[in-house]
């Protein structure tokens, strides 16, 4: 059990800067998400906290000690791999007693924690078996119980669940949330994939271009997203964005682009006031445009014709033209029969409404 | 194009002679002449000989049967001295040069600074001619002449007369085989050891894993498939070594260093006798065939444990 903190953290490789001024300070039993697009830097980040990458500058402490010169094994740290990374020439039990016999403890306390493990994992049966006749769920199990065994300080995740398919994913995924109430060890999970970054992760780094985007909660990142990129990757489908401009006249600050014109009321105005006159970039959740808004009196309404729609079974998604842009509705009655071309009214709420910089891409606000 | 489907329902008849096939046969045409006439051939012509009285100064060619097979199997130069100097020979040199090459691999598969240097001079062995390395070695080794034994009495030691004793003359032969073999375990490992997947050693690294654990438990296992090629090729290889032997020691002194291929050559072409060398040649096939068969079986159970 302990805290991670990293400090002005950076990593290059020659010219190319992977990781740029990494701050976090991860509290004790934490769970947090790395996130981002491949090539964003969020594995390299979590292998300099491992300690399979050097530090370019910065600091890494564990626990309040600073690992930055530590070899890996000192770090007091596990880690389970995206391909498992099993030995894949020795058994299951073997396979989990490594690091324990590397450690010399007696084999009596190998023997049990093996049985503990085993037990929490549900591998009980696959001790005497090869990696290689495991199926893909079973060999990452057999990964997270390498960790467990060791009762590390410190969990890192490196995309454990991306070598899954999508079922076994979503079932591994709520493994791994079951565990996590039985061992709180703190935690480090990268994955590309938001889904799992907002299901597991208590706290989320949002990643880009080797530059942290935003740390929050899941609901923090959803709600409230620092920029364009954020608001862009966090939530399926992803948000609707319109490039617009705001004009102030009189008491009145309106939003137009294209075929809509919106007279915004209350708190939305007053941020937006100032940004009278410029270019900003509106994002909108598809789950946030409603067909015909039927009650609200705040709701802001606007016409778009209907250039498709797709059908889910259980709600349908439409792609409805707004001048240059489609906007994606989601959540649509399955029932409700839409005929390509038909004009719609669709409705939105201000407040679920998110206005950046059409530059700069941070949230204006 | 509509194709009915009584079309698609009848068997395809594989036409032996269709013009893709004619082709294929036409480029293995020349390879397969050349097996035929230098290998098949010779091989016949060899067992058919085996059978009869055929001397190369007298050859009557008749059928003497099983007779030369019988005096090579009694034969107490074969029995006691080139079976189990071929049998020692192979082990040895197979097992060291592997050993060295496995060294070799480790150190090269780190970075420091010269390493490409250092594996080009390591490698320089592998492009000399066997031939050439063995006339330098028997300019080395000797009595009179030889740098070891200048060397030697520079520092106040006697020179041996290496190439005239058997076991130094033996020991003096495995050398250089060993010399020239060990940067082929050594390339070949090396490759070995750089496909290994990294994460594995990653993990490792995590379980605190020293590096001899590492080596044993994660390398040399990883790296038993390629070391059962390199053992299985070389093996088979080694028994049927001529040019080393021939060109340091010519199976000398007193043919205390023959290997089983200078043996066969020696009856037939010094004692003149074509037969009794062919059914030397045979018996040593037959020889390699079956050790073969046991090599693969026993290392591909090794492959199988490991895997």
């Amino acid at each position: 059990m302990a805290e991670v903190v990293l400090k002005g953290v950076g990593k290059c490789y020659g010219p190319v800067v992977a990781v740029r001024d990494f701050n976090l300070a991860i509290a004790d039993q934490e769970f947090v998400a790395l996130v981002g697009p491949s090539g964003c830097g969020k594995s390299t980040t979590l292998r300099m906290v491992a300690g399979l990458e050097e530090i370019t500058s910065g600091v890494v402490a564990i626990g309040g000690r600073v690992v930055n010169d530590l070899p890996p094994k000192d770090r007091d740290i596990a880690m389970v791999f995206q391909n498992y990374a099993l030995y894949q020439h020795m058994s299951v039990r073997d396979n989990l007693a490594f690091g324990l016999r590397n450690r010399k403890v007696p084999e009596s306390e190998i023997a049990a924690q093996i049985l503990r493990a085993a037990k929490m994992l549900g591998i009980e049966p696959l001790l005497e078996r090869h990696p290689r006749q495991l199926s893909g769920g079973q060999q990452q199990r057999v990964a997270l119980g390498r960790c467990l065994v060791r009762n590390p300080k410190v969990f890192l995740f490196d995309e454990p669940l991306s070598n899954l398919d999508a079922q076994l994913r979503s079932q591994m995924r709520l493994e791994l949330k079951e565990l996590r109430k039985r061992v709180p060890t703190t935690s480090i999970y990268v994955t590309h994939d938001q889904v799992e970054a907002m299901t597991l992760g208590e706290r989320i780094v949002v990643m880009k271009d080797g530059l942290v985007q935003q740390v929050g909660s899941p609901l923090d990142l959803y709600r409230r997203p620092a920029n364009r990129f954020v608001a862009g990757f966090i939530g399926s489908p992803a948000m609707n964005f319109i490039d617009a401009r705001v004009a102030a006249a009189g008491d009145d600050v309106m939003i137009a682009t294209e075929g809509l014109s919106l007279r915004l009321t209350d708190k939305v105005a007053a941020t937006l006031r100032k940004h009278a006159g410029n270019a900003v970039v509106m994002g909108v959740r598809p789950q946030h445009v409603m067909l015909d808004g039927a009650g609200g009196g705040n709701l802001l309404r606007f016409q778009a014709t209907l250039s498709t729609s797709e059908q889910l079974g259980d709600q349908q998604l439409l792609d409805a033209r707004l001048g240059g842009t489609l906007l994606r509705v989601s959540g649509i009655d399955a029932a409700l029969k839409l005929a390509d071309g038909t004009m719609l009214t669709l409705a939105m709420a201000p407040e679920n409404m998110h206005f950046f910089d059409a530059v700069s891409g941070a949230a204006l606000g | 194009m509509t194709i009915s489907e009584a079309e698609l329902d009848r068997p395809r008849k594989p036409s032996l002679f269709g013009e893709r096939q004619r082709f294929m046969l036409l480029l293995i045409l020349p390879a397969a002449f050349g097996l035929a006439f230098f290998q098949i051939l010779p091989i016949l012509t060899g067992a058919n000989a085996s059978f009869r009285d055929w001397s190369l100064h007298d050859p009557k060619m008749t059928w003497v049967g099983l007779k030369h097979y019988f005096y090579v199997l009694s034969d107490d130069g074969f029995l006691k001295v080139v079976l189990p100097n071929t049998l020692v020979f192979m082990a040895v040199s197979v097992a060291v040069s592997l050993l060295l090459g496995l060294c070799l691999a480790a150190i090269l598969n780190r970075k420091f600074a010269g390493r490409a240097v250092l594996q080009t001079i390591l490698l320089l062995p592998l492009m000399v001619a066997p031939v050439v390395a063995a006339i330098m070695i028997r300019w080395m080794f000797n009595d009179q002449f030889g740098v070891v034994n200048a060397a030697l009495e520079a520092v106040g030691l006697s020179g041996q007369p290496w190439l005239a004793q058997r076991w130094s003359a033996f020991a003096v032969i495995l050398m250089a085989d060993i010399w020239l073999w060990t940067p082929w375990f050594a390339l070949l490992l090396l490759a070995g050891l750089q496909s290994l997947p990294r994460e594995p050693f990653e993990a490792a690294a995590i379980d605190g894993a020293s590096p001899w654990r590492v080596f044993r438990f994660l390398t040399l296992p990883m790296l038993r498939p390629v070391m059962v090629v390199c053992i299985a090729i070389r093996a088979i290889d080694a028994f049927r070594t001529f040019d080393i032997v021939w060109t340091i020691s010519a199976g000398g002194p007193a043919r205390s260093t023959e290997l089983f291929s200078i043996y066969a050559y020696n009856e037939a072409f010094q004692a003149m006798n074509f037969a009794r060398g062919s059914a030397a040649a045979m018996i040593g096939a037959a020889i390699i065939v079956v050790l073969a068969m046991v090599i693969f079986r026993v290392l591909n159970r090794w492959v199988e444990v490991s895997k």
